[in-house]
């Protein structure tokens, strides 16, 4: 199964992992400078972070996917993919707000941006990799 | 009177919540049309593969941003805002 994952899928994900990682910690900081720290924003953290790097990774797959097939196909593919990944967003945001005791609803949120920021960081970090190549 | 007043509050946050959701359409058909263009370019030029894929990657990322401001806006007025405001109302009337 892994196997059949585009290693540029694979490279990326990884890169936006470690991103939602450092920003994840810098949040935690901030909520811990301000604080505002607790452990229902430690949950949520976690559970935001994770969803928003798995929305990014199906993505990658949907993207890898979609560029074997026509391009009507590829189309419809692509919307049906986010689609459905803007619903599993809202059910995770909707479970943070629904449990309150478990999960900060604002920790659940912030890290859905974390993969944008990451996007917006990659060019840099791609030049800093040819420099140091 | 009061049960009209957050009735009200609760229906115009349904109503701001499904009007932010318009703009969740546009990424899906911004996102399927370059992933079509992307299948031309990898059909005239098999070997730009790995290029195109991370451009449309990076591209995709960007786009859907634009639908997650939506979406967030939407929860935040379905979960967050109609507590806030109803005390905001409560507060007002001195309840």
């Amino acid at each position: 199964m892994l196997e059949r994952i585009d290693p540029t899928v694979k490279r990326m994900t990884c890169y936006i992992a470690a991103c939602a990682l450092v920003l994840s910690a810098l949040m935690e900081a901030v909520y811990l400078v301000i604080g505002a720290w607790n452990m229902t924003v430690l949950w949520g953290n976690l559970l935001g972070a994770a969803v928003a790097v798995l929305n990014f990774f199906l993505m990658g797959l949907t993207i890898q996917r979609s560029l074997g097939l026509s391009e009507e196909d590829a189309k419809k593919f692509i919307r049906v993919s986010q689609s459905l990944r803007m619903l599993m967003i809202l059910v995770v945001c909707a479970i943070g707000a629904a449990i309150p005791a478990v999960f900060d609803l604002l920790a659940v949120v912030l890290p859905q941006f974390f993969p944008r920021i990451g996007t917006m960081l990659w060019p840099k970090f791609e030049k800093n990799k040819q420099t140091n190549e | 009177m009061l049960e009209l007043a957050i009735g009200i509050i609760l229906g115009c946050c349904a109503l701001g919540a499904g009007c932010a959701m318009i703009a969740g359409i546009g990424p899906g058909i911004g996102e399927g049309n370059a992933v079509a263009k992307a299948c031309e370019a990898i059909g005239r030029q098999p070997e730009s593969r790995g290029a195109v894929t991370t451009t449309m990657i990076m591209g995709c990322a960007i786009a859907e941003t634009t639908g997650l401001y939506a979406l967030i806006i939407a929860i935040l007025l379905i979960f967050l805002a109609p507590n806030q405001l109803v005390n905001v109302l409560l507060r007002a009337l001195g309840r």
